[in-house]
């Protein structure tokens, strides 16, 4: 079993996915085994995006999956990279079209702005998505040093650079496992 | 004669840098004497004080080269906002340092602005390139 899921999870992270889901439940884990199967492997230009966009965006911080934000979010963010939250993030013209466009065409597909009353979120922990997994998390176990913001994902999320944020494999440092 | 010199300060420094790179800090070098009639090669001494000194950073915040790359440039350190270990920038440590032009532009450019607020001139960016090679 868990080799049949470690090879759905590399066919899904080959296609440059990501487990976006809350609870381990059975029938959750059944619909991603799905999705995996019928994920497309990138082709070598998408592997070169996705390694230009980890060396870049990963020099400073997690390289946090295209699919946590919509379109809207990219296109300001990459429009904005000379200040990008109060650091100069900027690329030259080739890789920074490179990573746009992997960014856009890897974006969510559910834009959530309404919920956001038309603001375009910039950070992942602004969207309404990742507010109302986190609710539960206390200040403490975010601001401590070993995590120090909801930026770093793959503080508690172990697998996270993979793309993967299962229940399970969380470990909040000086707190351990997550449990509902 | 005194272009001799800068040659030869280059050639002293060349296993601390890649050609490419070395051919860069002669194009700044040139740069440099333009800006500047009195440019009389790049010196490690005046790059550490570039480097070791702190300034109203792009955030209006006090910010140095050291408070994220530490004192030691043989050590790793740390990204003060996101606290994302950062390599060694010590070529003898890490011999990935000062081995691409384009590495080097787009740090020197992004890190001049972060700590200073602004870009750095050729000399300056020499100076610090010149500390990097020395330590």
């Amino acid at each position: 079993m868990t080799k049949v899921l470690n090879l759905s999870i590399a066919a899904l992270l080959l296609a440059g996915g990501v487990y976006l889901y809350a609870d381990d439940d059975e029938r959750e884990e059944h619909e991603h085994k799905r999705s995996a199967v019928v994920a497309k492997p990138m082709t070598p230009q998408e592997k070169s995006s996705v390694a230009l966009y980890t060396k870049e965006c990963g020099a400073c911080h997690m390289a946090y999956q295209p699919q946590f934000l919509p379109k809207r979010s990219w296109d300001k963010t990459m429009k904005t990279l000379d200040n990008h939250f109060g650091t100069d993030a900027s690329l030259d013209p080739q890789d920074h079209k490179t990573i746009q466009d992997y960014l856009v065409s890897h974006a969510s597909k559910n834009d959530q702005m309404v919920d956001m009353r038309g603001a375009v979120a910039l950070r992942i922990s602004e969207t309404p998505y990742f507010v109302r997994e986190h609710r539960e998390v206390t200040k403490k176990m975010v601001t401590q040093p070993e995590v120090k913001s909801f930026a770093n994902c793959n503080a508690c999320h172990t697998q996270a650079t993979n793309g993967s944020y299962r229940e399970r494999e969380i470990r909040i440092p000086n707190y351990g496992r997550w449990e509902d | 004669m005194k272009y001799l010199a800068i040659v030869s300060m280059f050639s002293m420094s060349l296993m601390a840098a890649s050609p490419e790179v070395v051919q860069y800090m002669n194009e700044l070098s040139k740069t440099a004497k333009t800006e500047n009639s009195s440019f009389n090669g790049f010196d490690a001494a005046r790059g550490k004080e570039i480097f070791t000194s702190t300034h109203t950073g792009k955030q209006g915040k006090p910010m140095a080269c050291t408070s994220c790359h530490t004192t030691n440039l043989a050590n790793s350190g740390k990204n003060s906002l996101t606290g994302k270990v950062i390599d060694p920038l010590s070529p003898r440590a890490n011999p990935q340092r000062l081995t691409s032009t384009k590495e080097v532009t787009k740090w020197l450019k992004r890190n001049f602005m972060d700590v200073y607020a602004r870009e750095g001139t050729a000399q300056e960016k020499g100076d610090v390139l010149a500390y990097i090679m020395k330590n």
